[in-house]
């Protein structure tokens, strides 16, 4: 067995033995789309004379997966490291490319299983999301989504030190980023300089490029812009990542 | 290649010379060293963990690395292990560098590792097969390598519900699970009982007799002299004895110690005893000192009688409390 395909398969036994995690990784999002269902129910953005769910939803399930991504390998590399496990791997010819590897597949697939899930109950009538006929693209852009974010927790996992500082950090980063980036509100409703200003977060292109796959906000100019800004994310996260990633807690 | 010794009880009189003699008989390995040392300096700060250390350890020994706490064994350990780079002098493991992480050298060393560093919520058989998957050998060498260490009744049981001295022995597991040429130890015995530890020294004996070259640290001195060819004392970064235990035995100072009950044998008749050093009450026992145990025996046995009467000959302990002591 290779050791992509061990430490995949330790991956994925750590996730589903952790039932309470497991249930908030996928009862996350939900949770939000119910809350904002219930507030917005009925109501139509103004300006776009889309449902508030149609605007929404997309934008939450975006958030909930990108913060999937995050906490998961960012607490993932903490623990690691103040376990020792990461200076057990050191001492292996196992290189980081199957370690990150492992853990990305994970991600993708804790990703997409979010997706569908969320997809599926936002659709219900209680919440009434339609699906437009280009929502197959939405596939990819997951995952460039995941990708992305997986790089910024290495960088979390890496920061931190103890599950304190991983929650700290990725709740500070994540939570104002969702309501800079439109995942809870409209953009519509926000001042111009914050629309501005969501065009520097990772949040924002693949809220644009999820939206106008799944519901059609936007046109196919819209996901190749949010494509291209989420690879972009991916190359500077990875670079920073590159440069703080440690073995271990010592100097 | 090892002798078997039946009951090794600590500070028995004939330990010093068979352990030289055994020490004598080490091959000198084949090809280059299991590690070179020279002249490894390494600090944290102006604060010198690793004080220009200096040795070679031969393919095939059983090389023991004791100090007290905050000596710098494991700072040292860590050297060899690649984890850390010294700040000056020369380190070879197998003949490679290791703090390259050189991916020819290092499934041929097996590390310890801590005894937190399992893979989460996994089984003690499914930790080993992962670990045993990372050096990319066949998966079958981990249940094999549980019952080398005793656990396969516990081979089901969650990492995290594993006791102690559990955990400590798959911690060790997964330094062996590959078969290295090169096993460091980190106070592999600390946490566990004494059937537990004897059979950890079977182990280590079975592992010496088939070829591999062990380096540990450990705080049980008895063990130490027990096991080890040759034994290093680090006092403050620096090495301040390296020897096989007989010889170092032999170095130190000769003196017997016999205790007698006190009862039986007052203090000023001790005292004026020919042969007999120096005198101390240890509770309710006498403590002669002589260099001339014979002599002082028949005394003892004149004026006492010998029943109760203990004797206490050099032991490392005696040995690496001299030299790790306050001076």
């Amino acid at each position: 067995m290779s050791a992509y395909t061990a430490l995949s398969q330790a991956g994925y036994r750590a996730s589903v033995r952790d039932k309470t995690t497991l249930f908030f990784t996928f009862a996350f999002p939900l949770i939000f789309l119910v809350v904002f269902g219930l507030i917005f129910s009925g109501q139509d953005v103004a300006e776009s004379g889309r449902t508030y769910i149609s605007y929404t939803a997309p934008g939450v399930l975006s958030w909930g997966v990108g913060n999937a991504a995050v906490f998961g390998v960012g607490f993932a590399l903490m623990q690691w490291r103040r376990d020792d496990l990461l200076r057990l791997i050191r001492m292996t010819p196992t290189s980081l490319v199957s370690v990150f590897a492992s853990r990305y597949t994970l991600a993708l697939v804790i990703g997409v299983v979010q997706a569908v899930l969320f997809v599926a109950v936002a659709m219900l009538p209680a919440f009434g999301m339609e699906l437009d006929s280009r929502w197959p693209m939405a596939l990819p852009i997951l995952v460039l989504g995941v990708t992305a974010f997986l790089a910024m927790g290495v960088i979390v996992g890496s920061i931190a030190s103890t599950p304190e500082a991983v929650a700290a950090i990725a709740n500070c980063v994540m939570v104002p980023m969702a309501f800079l980036s439109g995942s809870f509100f409209p953009m519509e409703f926000m001042p111009g300089w914050m629309e501005t200003l969501s065009w520097a977060l990772p949040l924002r292109y693949f809220n644009d490029a999820i939206s106008a796959a799944l519901v059609g906000s936007g046109d196919l100019g819209d996901i190749a812009v949010g494509c291209a800004g989420l690879v972009a994310f991916t190359v500077v996260f990875g670079a920073i990542a590159a440069r703080t990633f440690r073995w271990s807690n010592h100097s | 290649m090892q002798p078997t010794s039946p009951d090794p009880t600590p500070g028995a009189s004939s330990t010093g010379a068979s352990a030289g003699a055994e020490a004598g008989g080490t091959p000198p390995g084949s090809g280059e060293p299991a590690v070179e040392l020279a002249d490894v300096r390494k600090s944290y700060g102006s604060k010198p963990a690793v004080d220009g250390v200096t040795f070679t350890v031969p393919r095939g020994e059983f090389f023991g690395l004791l100090g007290p706490n905050g000596a710098g064994k494991t700072t040292l350990v860590e050297i060899m292990e690649g984890l850390r780079r010294p700040d000056s002098g020369t380190v070879s493991v197998l003949g490679h560098l290791p703090s390259k992480r050189d991916a020819a050298l290092l499934p041929r060393l097996g590390v310890q590792t801590q005894s937190s560093a399992f893979f989460v919520r996994l089984t003690a058989r499914e930790h080993l097969e992962t670990v045993a998957a990372l050096y990319g050998v066949e998966r079958d060498g981990a249940k094999r390598t549980l019952e080398t260490v005793g656990l396969t009744a516990q081979a089901e049981v969650r990492v995290d519900e594993l006791s102690g001295g559990q955990r400590q022995r798959l911690a060790i597991a997964s330094a062996l699970v590959h078969d290295p040429e090169l096993i460091f130890l980190d106070e592999p015995t600390a946490a566990l009982d004494p059937q537990a530890r004897r059979d950890l020294w079977q182990v280590l004996r079975d592992l010496k007799g088939a070829g591999r070259t062990i380096i540990y640290t450990t705080h049980h001195l008895d063990e130490a002299q027990e096991l080890c060819d040759r034994v290093a004392i680090m006092v403050r970064g620096a090495i301040t004895a390296l020897d096989t235990p007989g010889r170092l035995i032999a170095a130190g100072t000769g003196d017997t110690r016999l205790l007698v009950p006190a009862a039986r044998l007052p203090l000023e008749t001790a005292r004026a005893l020919p042969g007999v050093a120096n005198v101390t009450v240890d509770g309710d026992m006498v403590v002669l000192r002589t260099s001339d145990s014979g002599v002082a025996l028949a005394e003892v046995a004149k004026v006492a009688g010998l029943e109760g009467v203990q004797t206490r000959t050099v032991s490392l302990e005696d040995v690496y409390l001299q030299l790790t002591g306050p001076s």
